[in-house]
């Protein structure tokens, strides 16, 4: 608790979080932004009573990690906000959503609460999947489940370079670790099954998956997004230049927090022209998804991602990111404008 | 009248949407950057005047304390409800009204933030001037209210000099309008004058005529090392008297330096016992004059003179600058800056006077103190970093705040040049202005009789 105390005491509240917070521009309220949170933090450390207010104050931060790039003071609120949900969830007090994240999880394996068999979208690349290989390819929750499809293209991509998949992959942890519970069980699920295979590297397609495999689990992995992945391997790819212009998404947890910025925007650039949106790179604003808030609050995530699309330029084909939360609610803001991920651009352009 | 009936008459005003009670949202908007805390019992983030006016005339009927507040960036706890009562979070009126730039001048609500107004402007080619390290995110009201400066006061002044008229609910819940759309009138006592630095504690902001004024056609900066602050504060007296006015004139020490390179390594500012960084604006002709100027006084005194390259390089450097407030906290993990005694002015010429009775002060209580500042106008920050889970350095701290303040005040200086007085200073009042704090008291009494616009504060 002193680590946290000395990490809240770090704010001195001059409040340059104010000016960057996506929350806080679209609430208003003083506890919906950084210095807030660090506040209600603090708070709750010295007894301020934990009621709806607290929970969301806490809940409405989608953990994009602006405030720590920006804070001068070296304060990291995103971290303070994930130890105090946690916290507080150790004592049983969380709001609605953050428990049927966690009830999903730890009954499905997912945080959507899916029954259905995981890796079905293998289909018929089911008979590619290996007992031992040097790269799996980490399909992720949304991956499996809500874009099936984006999965087994990924995959029959993938594995001309010898990558296979967990054949009983479950959620990597993220949300639950976002959102203040404990994804240990998950972790060691997915840990074990990458020791059998004897990979030496994760690939995945998704940002939030990519942040929790590379940086919170509890042995250090290597890490590699598609995009990265792909990336080293454009010479191998027979791609025709596509007459389009798109823009492309930073997600948050895959720019900013890990510093993963140019190899999407190689990908795009080998097959179509690349219009940048406003805001971009570190300074890349939040589709409004993360941290549990797609879930908990959808409403405040629908504004967040109309503001987002507010950077979109002019006359652009399509909006590419490379994350499936990012695109599942950018889609939701973006109005006429399709998002897809970069894969779905690679698989318009290959001969 | 009890405490649900106040609310649900604030309610009936602005709305259930744009009033809290609820303990979390009290505990944030219990203090701004100072170390004044005060919790309130409402907040309330009202739309537009009528709001705010009924809403101060319920709170002088029932005789509730009333603070506003912008973006509580203060230093000094000027937007701290010390005694309570309603808060008024005045960041939601956030409308530009009127750009009318052929006058020069534009008509703002009070919430509007410094540098969004500025992002308007200068696609048109105007600015409005008072830049102080926080325009990212402060308001417009919240500079009225301290008559905020920055880094360019040197050149083109406080925010008063930019203020033409008001729009101000009084404390019974009247507006008025203070002085008007012409560039200078003289009709009756300046009122405008009077609210510019009250703190609000004579009403409430939500409008203002502000003069705008052309952006300088070209900038440089220059960067001159000096062994000591001494040797740069004798750098700064002798270019202000040489003819040249910077539009920045700002001095970082060894510990600011350091602070800076920590926070962006890529600037790479050079090691030396002071920096002073001087910006010249203007004309090509006039910046090129300048800056040779500059540095023909400076290379007297200074180990180095070297002028910033392009553009880049000199956003960058002020960029740092203006971080270094909250990036002193990056020196030391342990440490957290707290703004303290960080606000003192002197006469120009005491400038290198000032800055060794700081390094004496540092040396007697064993504490490092940076300093940095706009030096070019005689205001010196002082930055000090302590252990906040530590109560002796607390003591310690204050201590050296103390006897800043009095030095400041011994060279004929003042405890505050641009940060504000409000709970802070405020027992510093009598011993700066004497028996003109009389005077001051005696006009609170006349516009707030019933003394509640943002009480205890300023030491009336």
């Amino acid at each position: 608790m002193t680590e946290d105390m000395r990490s809240i005491l770090k704010c001195v509240r001059c409040g340059t979080c104010r000016s960057v917070c996506p929350v806080f521009d679209v609430l208003g309220w003083e506890s919906t932004g950084a210095r807030g949170r660090m506040m209600v933090a603090h708070g709750v450390s010295q007894g301020l009573e934990v009621d709806k207010d607290v929970l969301d104050s806490l809940n409405t931060c989608t953990t994009c990690g602006m405030c720590k790039e920006m804070c001068p003071s070296g304060a990291a609120p995103t971290k303070v906000v994930e130890n105090t949900r946690h916290q507080l969830v150790l004592q049983g007090k969380m709001t609605d959503a953050q428990k049927e994240l966690r009830g999903n999880a730890i009954e499905t394996g997912n945080p959507l609460g899916e029954s259905a068999e995981r890796m079905a979208w293998l289909g018929d690349s089911r008979k590619d999947v290996k007992d031992k290989a040097d790269y799996v390819y980490f399909s992720g929750c949304l991956g499996s489940y809500r874009y099936p499809d984006l999965a087994k293209r990924t995959f029959d991509i993938l594995k001309k370079f010898g990558v296979t998949v967990l054949k009983d992959e479950v959620c990597c942890g993220s949300p639950l670790l976002r959102t203040g519970s404990d994804p240990s069980e998950l972790m060691e699920k997915n840990l074990d099954q990458i020791k059998e295979i004897g990979a030496h590297t994760i690939i995945t397609g998704c940002a939030g998956c990519f942040s929790t495999l590379k940086n919170d689990y509890p042995e250090k992995l290597n890490v590699m997004h598609v995009s990265q992945f792909l990336a080293e391997r454009l010479d191998e790819m027979d791609l025709k230049k596509l007459d389009l212009k798109v823009a492309y998404h930073d997600p948050c947890h895959l720019g900013r927090c890990n510093g993963v910025f140019d190899e999407p925007r190689q990908l795009i650039t080998a097959v179509c022209e690349l219009d940048e949106m406003e805001n971009i790179r570190e300074k890349s604003k939040c589709c409004g998804a993360g941290g549990g808030v797609l879930k908990g609050y959808p409403e405040l995530a629908l504004e967040l991602s109309k503001k987002r699309a507010e950077d979109i330029p002019e006359g652009v084909d399509y909006l590419v990111t490379v994350c499936p939360l990012c695109r599942t609610n950018l889609q939701r803001g973006s109005g006429d404008i399709k998002v897809i991920d970069v894969l779905d651009l690679l698989e318009m352009a290959m001969v | 009248m009890q405490k649900t009936d106040i609310l649900g008459k604030l309610q009936g005003i602005v709305g259930d949407r744009n009033v809290s009670t609820s303990s979390a949202e009290l505990y944030c908007y219990s203090c701004d950057a100072s170390q004044i805390r005060g919790m309130p019992d409402y907040v309330i983030r009202p739309e537009n005047t009528e709001q705010v006016s009924k809403v101060v005339k319920v709170a002088y009927d029932h005789e509730i304390p009333v603070t506003a507040r912008g973006a509580a960036t203060g230093l000094a706890g000027g937007a701290v409800p010390v005694e309570g009562g309603i808060v008024l979070d005045m960041s939601s009126m956030d409308k530009i009204e009127e750009l009318d730039l052929d006058n020069l001048q534009v008509v703002v609500e009070s919430g509007v933030v410094q540098a969004k107004l500025n992002a308007v402007l200068e696609p048109y080619g105007f600015f409005f001037p008072p830049d102080p390290g926080s325009s990212a995110m402060c308001t417009i009201g919240g500079l009225i209210g301290n008559n905020g400066s920055g880094m360019r006061s040197v050149k083109y002044g406080t925010t008063r000099s930019y203020v033409l008229g008001l729009e101000v609910v009084m404390a019974d819940g009247t507006i008025i309008n203070t002085g008007s759309k012409v560039m200078k009138s003289v009709s009756g006592y300046s009122l405008t004058d009077l609210y510019v630095g009250s703190e609000g504690t004579l009403g409430v902001i939500t409008k203002a005529i502000l003069k705008v004024i052309a952006l300088p056609k070209e900038r440089s900066v220059l960067l001159a090392s000096f062994e000591t602050p001494e040797l740069a504060g004798q750098a700064v007296v002798k270019t202000l008297a040489s003819g040249i006015v910077p539009s920045a004139c700002e001095i970082l020490d060894r510990n600011i330096i350091e602070a800076i390179n920590t926070y962006d390594p890529s600037i790479g500012i050079p090691e030396a016992g002071a920096i002073l960084l001087f910006e010249v604006d203007g004309t090509e002709n006039a910046v090129i004059e300048g800056i040779g100027m500059v540095s023909e006084v400076c290379r007297s005194l200074a180990t180095s003179v070297k002028t910033a390259s392009d553009k880049a390089e000199r956003d960058e450097i002020w960029a740092a600058r203006k971080m270094v407030g909250a990036a002193i906290s990056r020196l030391d993990p342990m440490r957290t800056r707290v703004y303290v005694g960080e606000d003192v002015g002197v006469p120009i010429k005491q400038i290198p006077a000032m800055l060794h009775k700081v390094r004496e002060i540092s040396k007697e209580f064993d504490l490092p103190i940076m300093t940095y500042g706009h030096i070019g106008d005689g205001n010196l920050h002082t930055g000090m970093c302590i252990d906040v889970m530590e109560d002796g350095d607390w003591e310690k701290l204050n201590k050296a705040a103390d006897k800043i303040h009095h030095e400041a005040l011994g060279l004929e200086g003042t405890v505050t040049a641009e940060h504000g007085v409000g709970g802070a200073r405020a027992d510093f009042m009598a011993l700066e202005v004497g028996n003109a704090l009389d005077l001051m008291v005696a006009i609170k009494k006349a516009l707030d009789p019933k003394g509640i616009m943002n009480p205890g504060k300023m030491g009336l």
